[in-house]
């Protein structure tokens, strides 16, 4: 098909030596409201980098323009030096291939099961796969997220964690060159959360993945970063390596990364208090 | 209040245009599907899921069709002394108009609600990003298969209700009206041409086909949220009610010029 095609006009890794993916001058607006306000940024290939940033600066957002599930309002967006956010809806399935997308929500197909959820990117673009190697497939993705055994369950019936290390499988399940995580370790307990990030670095070292990953979780960013970048207003405010973050002079980055509630906040939330046990006595409700 | 005006009539325009080209392309890719053998389980689970499970409806509509139909022009007919000419009237009107329609109504609230229930769903919740991200065409995917099944099942399902229709307005001339059966199938026979029954199905394929592209569109430009879910089946049953009705007028005015074409004499006699 097509597919097979677009991979060809893609630009091969030898004779590419550039960043992996690029952006210029991104900037993302929803009617009004500035999301992403002129970002560059470059991403090596084979690094982690991860992103970071109070929620709703607009992380999700901008990963989407990576593999172009949102457009700019305007900007470029560059995979291996070739321009693509300007590519037909068609065009760009082809490029898609390169990636693996985990949402932050697993967006897991709900009407079939786990085991269909991950073979279905395989039946999709490799069209003569047997039915018992694909099977082989999902196990072996399965077992790597600790979820052997749940083939045939429906989505519906896994926990929050369960649904999101699934939907990792699903992601991981065409060996991409780049993986872009969003949030992969929220919702989950401190011991899960630490296999999924020796997951994200198993990746990176054994099979050179470029890795993206959005989290709030500064202990697992620590762990698989070669690089963080803070979002703030949609702007990139810090960007660097860990030591970097660490000792950054940024107060918002500080805050951030120690988890502190900043002098402003607080005195809105005294405010709040004090209006809330003024109006809404107990009794009201009684 | 003028800018308003002049900025909804714009989105007004825009969103014809993008249903246009939703449109368009469903139908150009799901040309091209055809050939792809892998899109055939996904079309008869589809079948099975939309089909299968309308014929019960489809039939009860159908039989209520007729038989409603046979006690309101009973009396007409035998004001004149035209009873006997109640098979033609019944049996014409399902065949041709009644069921068709209205089994088609029955479709765009039963599939129609569904089908933009699970893609809006699917939207919402970023499954249909989900399939865009593994570098599939969703429209292949999703649309395809559902729009196929709904314009092979259309015309099948409305074969069940004419023939329910003919079979209620028989059984309630028969045993409640006193109609002579012979006389009732004689003129019936001589009345219903195998033309009037192929219009009804071929306009099924019409009717199918505007339910499942209207549906799916809806549930792929779903607001969020639950309620944006709910507005957008709502949106969707009454857009694909007014369409099978132009849609009916609209090859009503075809096919009569077609049939005048071919057989210019016939309708003189
Ligand atoms: N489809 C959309 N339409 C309108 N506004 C949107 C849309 N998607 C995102 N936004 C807005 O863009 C901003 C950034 O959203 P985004 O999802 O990127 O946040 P985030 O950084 O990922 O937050 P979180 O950490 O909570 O996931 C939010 O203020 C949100 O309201
Ligand atoms: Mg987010």
């Amino acid at each position: 098909m097509n597919e097979s095609e677009d991979h060809k006009s893609l630009p091969q890794d030898a004779d590419y030596s550039g960043p992996l993916i690029e952006v210029r001058n991104l900037t993302k607006k929803f009617g009004k409201k500035l999301v992403l306000d002129k970002i560059s940024l470059s991403i090596e290939k084979g690094k982690t980098t991860v992103i970071i940033g109070p929620s709703g600066c607009g992380k999700t957002v901008l990963i989407k323009h990576f593999i172009v599930l949102q457009r700019p309002t305007s900007g470029q967006v560059y995979f291996k030096g070739r321009r693509i956010d300007d590519l037909s809806e068609r065009e760009l399935y082809g490029v898609r291939t390169h990636f693996g997308y985990l949402f932050q929500e697993g967006a897991l197909f709900d009407s079939i099961t786990i085991a269909e959820n991950i073979m279905f990117p395989i039946r999709q673009h490799f069209k003569g796969v047997k039915w018992r190697e694909a099977e082989e497939l999902v196990k072996a993705k399965l077992a790597m997220v600790g979820l052997d055994g749940f083939q045939n369950y429906y989505p519906a019936n896994l926990s929050g964690g369960q649904r999101k290390r699934a939907a990792l499988a699903r992601a991981v399940a065409l060996n991409p060159e780049v993986l872009l995580y969003d949030e992969p370790t929220t919702g989950l307990d401190p011991i899960r959360s630490d296999i999924i990030n020796e997951l994200i670095l198993k990746f990176e070292r054994e099979l050179g993945v470029t890795t993206i990953v959005v989290t709030h979780d500064m202990k697992s960013a620590y762990k698989v970063a070669d690089r963080i970048i803070m979002l703030h207003n949609g702007r990139v405010i810090a960007d660097g390596d860990a030591d970097h973050i660490r000792n950054h002079p940024h107060p918002t980055v500080q805050q951030f990364i120690n988890g502190q509630v900043s002098e402003d906040d607080l005195a809105v939330l005294r405010m709040s208090g004090t209006l809330a046990t003024s109006q809404f006595l107990p009794r009201d409700f009684q | 209040m003028i800018a308003t005006l002049g900025s909804k009539a714009i989105q007004d325009v825009i969103n014809a245009g993008r249903f246009g080209r939703f449109a368009w392309r469903s139908a150009a890719v799901s040309l091209r599907r055809c050939a792809h053998r892998q899109t055939y389980p996904l079309i008869w689970n589809q079948v099975n899921i939309i089909g299968v499970r309308s014929v019960p409806v489809i039939m009860i509509t159908g039989a209520f069709v007729g038989m409603t139909l046979a006690v309101q022009a009973y009396d007409q007919l035998a004001g004149m002394g035209l009873e006997e000419h109640l098979g033609v009237l019944i049996n014409i009107s399902v065949v041709k108009e009644l069921g068709p329609v209205l089994a088609a109504v029955m479709l765009a609230g039963r599939i129609g609600g569904a089908l933009t229930a699970e893609l809006g769903t699917m939207n919402v919740t970023e499954q249909i990003d989900a399939v865009r991200s593994m570098g599939t065409d969703p429209i292949a995917y999703l649309v395809v298969p559902r729009f196929l099944a709904c314009l092979i099942l259309t015309p099948v399902l409305i074969i069940y209700a004419d023939l329910m229709g003919v079979v209620g307005g028989a059984l309630v001339s028969f045993l409640q009206l006193g109609i002579n059966s012979r006389a009732y199938w004689n003129f019936s026979a001589s009345g219903v041409e195998l033309w009037d029954v192929s219009i009804g199905v071929v306009k099924g394929f019409f009717f199918g086909g505007a339910i499942a592209i209207i549906s799916c569109y809806k549930g792929f430009t779903c607001k969020e949220g639950a309620h944006g879910v709910g507005q957008a089946c709502t949106e969707a049953f009454v857009a694909s009610f007014i369409s099978i009705l132009a849609l009916d007028f609209a090859l009503a005015v075809v096919f009569k010029n077609v049939y005048l074409t071919f057989w210019p004499l016939k309708s003189l006699v």
